[in-house]
């Protein structure tokens, strides 16, 4: 008697977390599943039934969403990359000894802690075709002769959020390599330097391989919250113009916003199949490596 | 023993009075959502309830609740809540949100309450035509509270300097779009552009009147006349008479450009013409948007609704009233300018002496609205910026854009 209940103690203590992520985890996403094979539209409440695959055929033959697809994987390939290549500059700035290091690792954390409504709104000023602080900095160095429309063309306006989100991820990169970068044993850079190693052989034999765990998880969790993210892109430009800044999340967005929840669900389904498919090799790997290791 | 009759049945004379009386000034609480353009609106709204709430006598308080209007996510902010069980008793409202709220069975119906209601007459029957056509019904679900007529503001100095006229014709104002975009520094750069153009969100009301000025209708955009108006509103950006930024200004951006002197006309309602006078006192006036083979331009409206979770609901009702009639409709369209629907207010001096309102009422009789389908949301609030954006530079055509119009709001 006594013994069952040690079993059970354990499942006892999980319980409270494990029904609060069942209610607002599981629940939402079963919910968004069943949408998904419904036309549910509150614009036509009387309209919903159940209607297969329908939504699913209806987003393959979509333009739309091919294209928010093909933005989608644009903007995490050059937001993440550039995010990455960046904060991990920064990091080894930030690793070395130099007066007022402190401060200037405060402030580089602002972008990260700035709301992303709060960026996108920001961004959109210093963007303005107008009004706006690039423009004139760009005048001013003789770069431009003319004042950049940036969010109001197609050709600048996807750049222009990338640049973005460039900004806002750098800190977390930073942040979290700095953390790796801390914890490399001193000893590692000392033998290599008695071995005769050089800056760069250091950095891709010691530096890089130390960090690797770091960078993989630090690098999925950055594609999927970029993938996901609504906030900077609908301040900047609510994915227009001519939809040439609408990701997928910025489509299921605005499918969401005027109701059409079913076919909104659908996309954020195929969404999070795409992401899969990106992180669960990304995450095989990752484990491989560390048994190997 | 007859005295004693007498006492009982004052006593019970009494007892029936108090309740009576009790009945009708038991407090009653009303909760109303609004949203306010500026603080000083904010603050108004406030007023207007403090004011009800001492004056109704019928121990009614109404708490008015504000939230953003946030480029018209206010609907889908009240339509959330009050499908969720939530919500407040009564709402501002605007009427391209009435078929999304009557097929989920949110509004309560009016009717009962106008058949009683002695101020009924004060509001023109028309309105309340507008508001059964867009429920879709023969049924009132929208009080009317205020409309905002479209106009042309303009800057008399800069019609002086470049030699234009108040256009009177729509050839006369596609020219004055010409010749106000000009030079004033002589560096070779535009520094004025003659029309500043809304390309975002919200933008198809002015754009509405291209469309009609050229003979088109909303019921059929693919006719001749109706791609004409595109052509004229495209022209208008690639002939570099508007600013660069036009597909993506909103109504933030269109009054800044105004204010700043970096467009000399502009569309929007008199909910602006205060700010415009502090701006430029004097030197800003405003035109109707001048007709061509056809005239329209875009009736704004704000109205107020009772909502399907509200209780008390003669109470909400005595409110509305006050909001459409009463001193709320004074108070209301005085501090922000809009057009009153009570034709009593209409009446009275401020409006009558108010260049605005006047330019407003002028273009009354050919103001109207644009379809209210279900379709007509998502086609403001997507379809219709991104399909012009990709006209206005470049991507496709105006005849390729109207027809993906004519699609989104009609799907056909």
């Amino acid at each position: 008697m006594h013994r069952k209940r040690l079993v059970l103690w354990p499942y006892l203590l999980i319980l409270p977390a494990l029904l609060t992520i069942l209610a607002v985890v599981f629940v939402p996403v079963l919910k968004a599943l069943l949408m998904s094979f419904q036309s549910y539209d509150l614009r036509r409440p009387h309209r919903i039934r159940y209607t297969g695959l329908e939504n699913y055929g209806e987003a393959f033959s979509d333009p739309l969403f091919w294209q928010a697809l093909m933005k989608t994987a644009i903007w995490v390939a050059a937001g993440v990359g550039m995010q990455f290549i960046f904060g991990f500059m920064l990091a080894l700035l930030l690793n070395r000894r130099f007066p007022g290091r402190g401060i200037v690792r405060s402030l580089s954390l602002i972008p990260w802690v700035t709301p992303g409504v709060l960026i996108g709104l920001m961004w959109r000023w210093i963007y303005d075709g107008n009004y706006g602080v690039l423009n004139d900095l760009l005048l001013r160095l003789g770069l431009i002769h003319d004042k950049i429309p940036f969010l109001a063309q197609q050709s600048t306006a996807f750049p222009a959020v990338i640049l973005t989100i460039i900004w806002q991820g750098i800190p977390f990169f930073a942040l979290m390599l700095l953390a790796g970068l801390q914890g490399i044993p001193e000893e590692l850079y000392d033998a290599a330097d008695v071995d005769g190693a050089n800056a760069v052989q250091k950095f891709f034999r010691i530096t890089v391989p130390s960090l690797k765990n770091t960078i993989f998880v630090t690098t999925l969790l950055r594609i999927i919250w970029v993938a996901n993210s609504v906030d900077v892109i609908f301040n900047l430009t609510e994915g227009g113009p001519a939809y040439s800044t609408q990701t997928l999340s910025v489509y299921v967005f605005n499918k969401g916003n005027t109701l059409n929840l079913g076919y909104a669900s659908t996309m954020a389904i195929l969404l999070a199949l795409a992401l899969a498919t990106v992180a669960v090799p990304y995450l095989r790997i990752l484990f491989r490596q560390q048994e190997a290791g | 023993m007859r005295y004693r009759k007498t006492f009982l049945f004052m006593m019970l004379l009494g007892i029936m009075a108090t309740f009576t009386l009790g009945a009708q000034t038991r407090p009653v609480t009303i909760t109303h959502w609004y949203w306010a353009d500026n603080p000083n609106y904010s603050k108004v709204m406030q007023q207007i309830a403090a004011e009800f709430n001492a004056t109704n006598g019928k121990g009614i308080t109404v708490v008015a609740q504000e939230y953003p209007w946030d480029g018209g996510a206010y609907s889908e902010t009240l339509f959330r809540a009050v499908m969720g069980g939530g919500g407040p008793d009564t709402s501002s409202f605007k009427l391209t949100s009435t078929p999304l709220f009557t097929a989920n069975g949110l509004l309560v119906n009016l009717d009962p309450w106008l058949a009683k209601w002695p101020d009924r007459d004060k509001i023109d029957a028309s309105l309340y035509n507008t508001m059964r056509k867009a429920s879709g019904t023969n049924s009132v679900y929208v009080m009317p509270w205020n409309t905002q007529v479209l106009y042309v503001y303009y800057r008399p100095s800069m019609f002086r300097r470049m030699g234009v006229k108040v256009p009177t014709t729509y050839e006369e104002f596609l020219e004055a779009c010409r010749k106000l975009t000009f030079d004033i520094d002589g560096d070779g750069k535009t520094d004025v552009y003659g029309f500043g153009m809304r390309g975002a969100r919200g933008g198809h009301e002015p754009w509405g009147s291209f469309i009609q000025a050229r003979g088109g209708t909303f019921e059929d955009f693919t006719t001749p006349q109706a791609i004409a108006g595109m052509q004229d509103f495209i022209d208008l950006y690639r002939k570099g008479y508007a600013p660069p930024t036009a597909p993506m200004d909103g109504f933030n951006e269109i009054i800044a450009n105004f204010k700043s002197g970096k467009t000399a006309m502009t569309i929007h309602h008199i909910g602006s013409s205060i700010g415009m006078i502090d701006t430029f006192g004097t030197d800003v006036d405003a035109f109707p948007f001048p007709g061509g083979v056809g005239r329209w331009t875009s009736m704004g409206d704000t109205e107020n609704v009772m909502l399907k979770g509200c209780k008390e609901r003669d109470a909400a009702f005595e409110w509305l009233a006050y909001l459409a009639t009463g001193k709320g409709q004074e108070m209301w369209c005085t501090a922000t300018g809009n057009v009153p629907v009570s034709k009593d207010v209409q009446k009275l001096p401020f409006f009558q002496n108010n260049r605005f309102m006047k330019v407003s009422i002028e273009g009354a009789p050919y103001a109207g609205i644009f379809p209210i389908l279900d379709t007509t949301t998502e086609w403001i609030s997507t379809i219709w910026p991104n399909t012009v954006a990709a006209a206005l530079t470049g991507k496709m055509t105006a005849a390729e854009a109207m027809r993906q119009l004519q699609k989104g709001l009609w799907g056909k």
